[in-house]
């Protein structure tokens, strides 16, 4: 029935459920999946809103995915349900140049539209890793970084207005600059949990007139991290401020030879974006610092395409490590940034203890880690060292007033963890506006709040 | 509007939890003062019992100077914040009216929109982690003091702007940014006929303004002297090299608009920033009322004149200041005395909301202001917003009426 009146609404092209194609939508980028029970495309929101309603009759779950980069299990239909995915939602339906705005459906890749824009001066801010393949609504739903995001805010500081269809397929509206609740604040980030984004207004920024690039190398992990710390605490926030342990680099220059010195235990890369008449102190200044850190080495990039090759090595360095193991695990945790040195000891040990290889390539000035995890899959002790490991680096966050999701989302994966960060009030506090917007938790069910046994305030009034 | 029957100042989170909780056990309503700074806002409370000053939970409860990153409780005033951080280099862009009164809870609770979030973004997007009471006495924390984090909803972003309706901020984790070495004001009348070109040319410079208004009225509140077009408040940020070819490009751009005389002012720059963000909520007690619109730069000029007009027609006097960076208007219109005003406030108020049916009032003791669509047109998403008041809410007993849509 439910096959008969999604392919009704939708057209029989738009609505999948033969075995072989659900298989599809069973994972995201986490390592666990389940079965859909049916995945559609619709190619509007009136279509969505179809969807939705149908699915609601049929008392089945809806999960919305954009692209399943998501590293959480997000987009994992845990126990069931329709699947929307948004690849035929991928447009530009209107770009207002002048005022810095554009408003996109939710399927469009993120690096589609900075690249659209561009010719106008302008660009999306929010750059996450993924960015060549990832959704701007999937962006949206998890409040996505990058590494840019140190300096201009990650995406819930760029949405302006959300067009979003709610659990029994109505369309609303929301607008960061309406009177009354900042819903839209409160939509971002809320992982597909509180409804389900059609269309976005999204702010745009002119692209800078000047951009430095530079790479300083250091002979151990503790000097470095204490680098950052300390650009940091001398009021310096660059554009992007990354770090890539010896472990990253090598596997980063063995796949693009992107230009990193391979012989330095830690590496940071910094970029600055703004006016050619700052340039001069902002290097000054970090360069200062960094040698004081006892740098090996000091470099800028001296053209566009060194900048360009830097970035790509950095933007593609969890999927260079393949070289090192057939498989890795990403943790994503956030620190006060002058705890850095201790958070990246705490994962040193964490992985030693468990004898697993890590690599550290991450957000180092917001403070936000992402230890790389490596191992082999089909080796059972394997992966339960992995977990053990991922849990010990985010007890230690915690125990230095960090969080368990810098920027990927708590997903199917975290949920659990929240508990540790959160008290029973807190998490009903956010559980109430679930109830509001979905009281019969049927918008991405089994996600971001933890399972019922184990907190029952947290279940629906 | 009621007097209070009693009046509460809080010293601990604990105890503020106490008093909600029992005043909404016993259904006595609450109102929730900060600075009062920004109490021109929304409307008077349907019912009053209880005054809760926040004034008791003022102290700076962390301050991590090397992490960027401060926690203070909501009842800090935001000179205070702002002299601790300037004494380390270091601000968060609020841009609030009165900061020697304003609090933090305050300011962000109502959602208040400075100048300068062009340049640093929304208040709200500092806001790294709050406690905050419910009306049933929960005392519920959201995020915490790291820069980035998307462990759950994010609470403390819906809290900003929720006018006291949804719970009593008790705390905000917030993120600061070092402060720029140098601030330069310029200061520039505008002759017949310039205004158009002006406002187009600041709008288009390379390096965008930290501010830049263009200010009709306001006369004394406001430095610099007007020209038969009014004038221009422009206020620049950054290194000493930036502010060198900012001042440069400034300068003829002003020039190709027929501006003619500019006043630089260096010392005191932020102080004469500052009395224009002043000039927002400024009200000649009971003979103005301040309207605020928002919307896009390029068409703000063409807005303000014709609220100008509109105000004309009424026979009230209307002075303007014109955010050119974000596009918003503060229009103030007066007469001369309470009763002059009362007699046209109304049709007035129902004529601009034809034009212009988000117009917000924010400033005004006119004893009419009760009968104005103060919050203009209800948002798209007003029935969810009741729902999410009910939930948080239900017995009304924080700040009840004074919000959008009767919340």
């Amino acid at each position: 029935v439910l096959k008969e009146r999604l392919v009704e609404a939708l057209g029989s092209d738009a609505v999948k459920t033969a075995p072989e194609d659900l298989a599809v939508y069973a994972f995201d980028a986490y390592t666990d999946g389940r079965l859909p029970t049916a995945v559609v495309l619709p190619a509007s929101t009136r279509e969505v809103s179809a969807v939705v309603k149908v699915a609601r009759e049929c008392g089945e779950p809806i999960i919305a995915r954009g692209a399943g980069t998501g590293l959480c299990g997000g987009a994992v239909p845990v126990v069931g349900g329709v699947v929307i995915s948004f690849a035929r939602m991928n447009r530009i339906l209107s770009l207002d140049a002048r005022n810095y705005r554009a408003h996109v459906q939710p399927g469009l890749i993120n690096l589609d539209l900075s690249t659209h824009v561009a010719s106008d001066g302008l660009f999306y801010a929010p750059d996450p890793a993924s960015q060549k393949i990832s959704t701007i609504g999937g962006n949206i739903a998890t409040n996505a970084g990058g590494p840019h995001c140190l300096s201009y805010g990650t995406t819930v500081n760029h949405v302006l207005a959300l067009e979003v269809v709610d659990d029994r397929g109505e369309v609303f509206t929301t607008s960061c600059d309406d009177p009354g609740y900042d819903l839209t604040a409160a939509l971002v980030g809320s992982e597909g949990t509180l409804g389900i984004v059609t269309s976005a207004w999204v702010r745009l920024m002119r692209l800078p007139e000047a951009v430095r690039v530079w790479v300083a190398a250091f002979g151990d992990i503790d000097s470095a991290s204490a680098a950052v710390s300390a650009i940091i605490a001398a009021g310096i926030v660059p554009t992007a401020l990354e770090m890539m342990d010896a472990v990253i680099t090598r596997a980063v220059e063995a796949a693009f030879h992107a230009g990193y010195p391979t012989d330095a235990a830690a590496v940071l890369l910094i970029e600055n974006a703004g006016f050619e008449d700052d340039m001069a102190a902002c290097e000054g200044a970090i360069a200062a610092i960094v040698k004081e850190h006892g740098a090996l080495s000091w470099r800028a990039a001296r053209t566009a395409e060194e900048r360009a090759a830097l970035w790509a090595g950095r933007k593609g360095a969890a999927g260079a490590t393949g070289r090192i193991a057939p498989n890795y695990y990403t943790q994503d945790l956030c620190v006060p940034r002058s705890k850095l040195p201790q958070a990246l000891r705490a994962v040193e040990e964490a992985a030693n203890e468990h004898h697993i290889t890590v690599g550290n390539v991450f957000h180092a000035g917001d403070g936000n880690l992402h230890p790389l995890l490596m191992y082999d899959k089909r080796r059972r002790d394997q992966v339960g060292a992995v977990v053990e490991t991922g849990n010990a680096i985010l007890r230690s966050a915690i125990a230095l007033g960090g969080t368990i999701s810098g920027e990927h989302g708590v997903g199917w994966e975290k949920r659990e963890a929240m508990t540790h960060v959160y008290s029973t009030a807190d998490l009903a506090t956010m559980a109430r506006v679930r109830d509001v917007f979905d009281p019969q938790r049927a918008l991405n069910p089994e996600k971001i709040f933890p399972s019922g046994a184990r907190c029952p305030e947290v279940t629906p009034p | 509007m009621r007097t209070a029957a009693e009046r509460t100042t809080p010293e601990n989170v604990e105890a503020l939890s106490e008093i909600v909780a029992r005043c909404d056990r016993e259904g006595r309503k609450i109102l929730i003062v900060g600075g009062n700074t920004l109490a021109g806002m929304g409307f008077p409370p349907e019912q009053l019992d209880v005054t809760l000053l926040t004034s008791g939970l003022a102290s700076i409860v962390a301050y991590e100077r090397s992490d960027l990153t401060i926690a203070a409780q909501a009842g800090a005033t935001i000179q205070m914040v702002g002299a601790l951080l300037a004494a380390n280099g270091q601000f968060v862009p609020f841009d609030a009216p009165r900061p020697q009164y304003a609090t933090l809870g305050g300011t962000l609770a109502a959602g208040w929109l400075g100048p300068r979030r062009h340049v640093y973004g929304r208040p709200r997007d500092y806001v790294l982690g709050s406690t905050i009471v419910l009306a049933d006495g929960t005392i519920a924390r959201a995020g915490g003091m790291v820069v980035k984090n998307v462990a759950g909803y994010d609470m403390s972003r819906l809290y900003v702007g929720s006018f006291g309706t949804l719970g009593v901020l008790a705390q905000v984790n917030l993120k600061t940014l070092a402060r720029y070495p140098r601030a330069r004001v310029f200061l520039a009348p505008l002759p017949e006929r310039t205004r158009t070109r002006a406002c187009h040319q600041l709008g288009a410079l390379a390096i965008a303004p930290a501010a830049a208004f263009w200010i009709e009225g306001f006369h004394n509140a406001v430095d610099g002297e007007a020209g038969p077009e009014g004038r221009v408040v422009i206020l620049l940020e950054g290194s000493e090299a930036l502010l060198e070819r900012a001042t440069r490009d400034l300068r003829s751009a002003l020039g190709r608009a027929g501006v003619p005389e500019t006043r630089i002012v260096d010392a005191g720059a932020r102080e004469s920033f500052e009395r224009v963000v002043d000039s927002y909520v400024a009200s000649l007690g009971e003979r103005s009322v301040t309207y605020r619109l928002y919307g896009t730069p390029d068409e703000s000029e063409r807005r303000v004149i014709a609220l100008q007009e509109l105000a004309q027609r009424f026979l009230l006097r209307a002075e303007s200041i014109v955010d050119l960076m974000n596009g918003d208007i503060v229009l103030r219109v007066s007469d001369l005395d309470t009763h002059a005003l009362g007699a046209k406030i109304e049709a007035f108020d129902d004529a601009l909301h034809e034009a212009e049916p988000q117009a917000q009032v924010v400033a005004g003791d006119h004893p009419h202001r009760v009968y104005l669509r103060v919050w203009g047109a209800p948002p798209a998403s007003i029935e969810r917003m009741q729902a999410l008041k009910a939930r948080f809410d239900p017995n009304g007993t924080l700040n009840p009426g004074r919000f959008v849509g009767g919340i």
